[in-house]
């Protein structure tokens, strides 16, 4: 039930009260072990009390975002959620790469990082359902095309595939003066800020949107929370290594391989057509990152007899860890899980 | 009630002026200057850096590169030392 309606000045009164205890909450609180370090990446596994389905679950969050988003705090968790329902979850944290990991390709990184963590995932039961979430979409797509073996499904969640319809992001990177090579040869690793900057720059307005909406629902203490740990991840961003981001850009979306069915990975064909497994593709219609018919088109691409699309309302974020995520999107992946455990 | 009104005005704005920008934003007679401008300032940065490190070099002294490639490799070696513990295991 919503509650009454307030006005600004209770909104003002209710940062004014929070003020004390900071306006940073914590995040990423669900109760984990690590079972695996390399570089700086590590994997998180989340264990239910008493485990109702056999196939764990293994999230593949984006690069250049904290895996937190995915555990953003109590009542607003994923992981939380699907543990609470009896699901094991793993979950790759990608840390933040040192100057050094300039040098890390996508082969390193969707082949070599996200092939172990999926063999760990599906060590004690043969397979892992695998989740994407935005670019960890595209890293887990290319290895499930690549490496089908130990995968149980693959669920994308506002993940890109078809980079020829990626909206802005596609027509900026296409643009013929925009030299990838020379920001990797400047800074190695792709700043974040540079990233943010454009990002920022998809809705320019944005930040005064979400001014007017604090002084709107900051009295609610739920979506006051809701907020700020939003905002903290929004601002916790990394860099991403650089020779990844050059494949990135060239081969996806200036070349749409992933699509085109030409791109490859450790040395093998990545083709989506290679994939059988069942799959659930999820796009956002209000998502300006990943605009549907950039996420959808995974769906007729591949070979497997069992998949579907589901298109919800929504942006890119708040369509995944919002009230109405947890009413909605959530149980859909539970479901969809269970029914392929 | 003023507040209502006032936000209803925000937010058609706020819709408009988005709008708006994404067609300024998309742009080519925008995103080729802005992407020239940020090319140039990337090429002039590497040509400082790799300026820099070539001094640094000429004392015999590894540059900030040779120290990540370093590291790098180092890092690689321990992952295929993983690969081949898990053949090894399989």
């Amino acid at each position: 039930m919503m509650p009454p309606k307030k006005s600004p000045l209770d909104s003002i009164a209710a940062l004014w009260r929070r003020a004390p205890k900071g306006f940073e909450p914590p995040v990423g609180q669900t109760p984990h072990t690590v079972v695996w370090t390399e570089n700086k990446w590590r994997l998180l596994r989340f264990s239910p009390a008493t485990k109702k389905y056999a196939t764990p679950i293994l999230m593949v969050p984006s690069l250049i975002n904290r895996w937190y988003v995915l555990d953003l705090g109590p009542g607003r968790s994923l992981i939380e959620w699907l543990v609470a329902q009896g699901h094991e979850v793993f979950c790759i944290d990608w840390g933040t790469p040192g100057a050094e990991d300039r040098y890390l390709t996508w082969d390193d990184i969707a082949g070599r990082y996200v092939g172990r963590a999926v063999r760990i995932a599906a060590r004690e039961t043969g397979d892992t359902h695998v989740l994407g979430y935005c670019l960890g979409g595209t890293l887990a797509t290319t290895y499930v095309a690549a490496f089908p073996d130990g995968v149980a499904s693959l669920v994308n969640l506002a993940a890109p595939v078809d980079f020829a319809h990626g909206g802005i992001m596609s027509t900026w990177t296409r643009t013929a003066t925009f030299d990838v090579s020379s920001i990797i040869e400047a800074f190695g690793n792709v700043p974040w800020q540079l990233m943010q900057a454009s990002f920022n720059m998809l809705r320019p307005t944005l930040r005064m949107a979400k001014a007017v909406a604090v002084l709107d629902r900051a009295w609610d203490d739920e979506f006051l929370d809701g907020f700020l740990a939003t905002e903290k991840w929004g601002h916790d961003n990394v860099s991403f290594p650089g020779e990844c981001y050059r494949q990135y850009i060239v081969e996806l979306y200036r070349e749409n391989r992933l699509i085109a069915g030409t791109f490859q990975l450790l040395g093998r064909p990545a083709r989506l057509s290679a994939i059988t497994c069942p799959v659930l593709a999820i796009a956002f219609a209000d998502d300006h990152i990943v605009p549907v018919p950039c996420a959808e088109p995974l769906i007729p691409a591949v070979a497997s007899r069992d998949k579907q699309i589901m298109v919800d309302r929504g942006g890119h974020v708040g369509a995944v860890v919002s009230r109405k995520a947890a009413d909605r999107l959530w149980p859909a992946l539970s479901t969809f899980w269970a029914q392929r455990d | 009630m003023i507040w209502d009104m006032w936000k209803q005005g925000f937010n058609a704005w706020e819709t408009a002026t988005a709008q708006y920008m994404e067609k300024v934003m998309s742009n080519p007679g925008v995103l080729g200057p802005a992407g020239a401008m940020l090319t140039a300032a990337m090429k002039t940065k590497a040509a400082t850096d790799k300026a820099m490190s070539a001094w640094w070099s000429m004392l015999g002294l590894p540059t900030r590169r040779d120290q990540e490639r370093s590291l790098h490799k180092l890092n690689q070696l321990e992952s295929r030392l993983y690969d081949l513990e898990e053949k090894l295991k399989a």
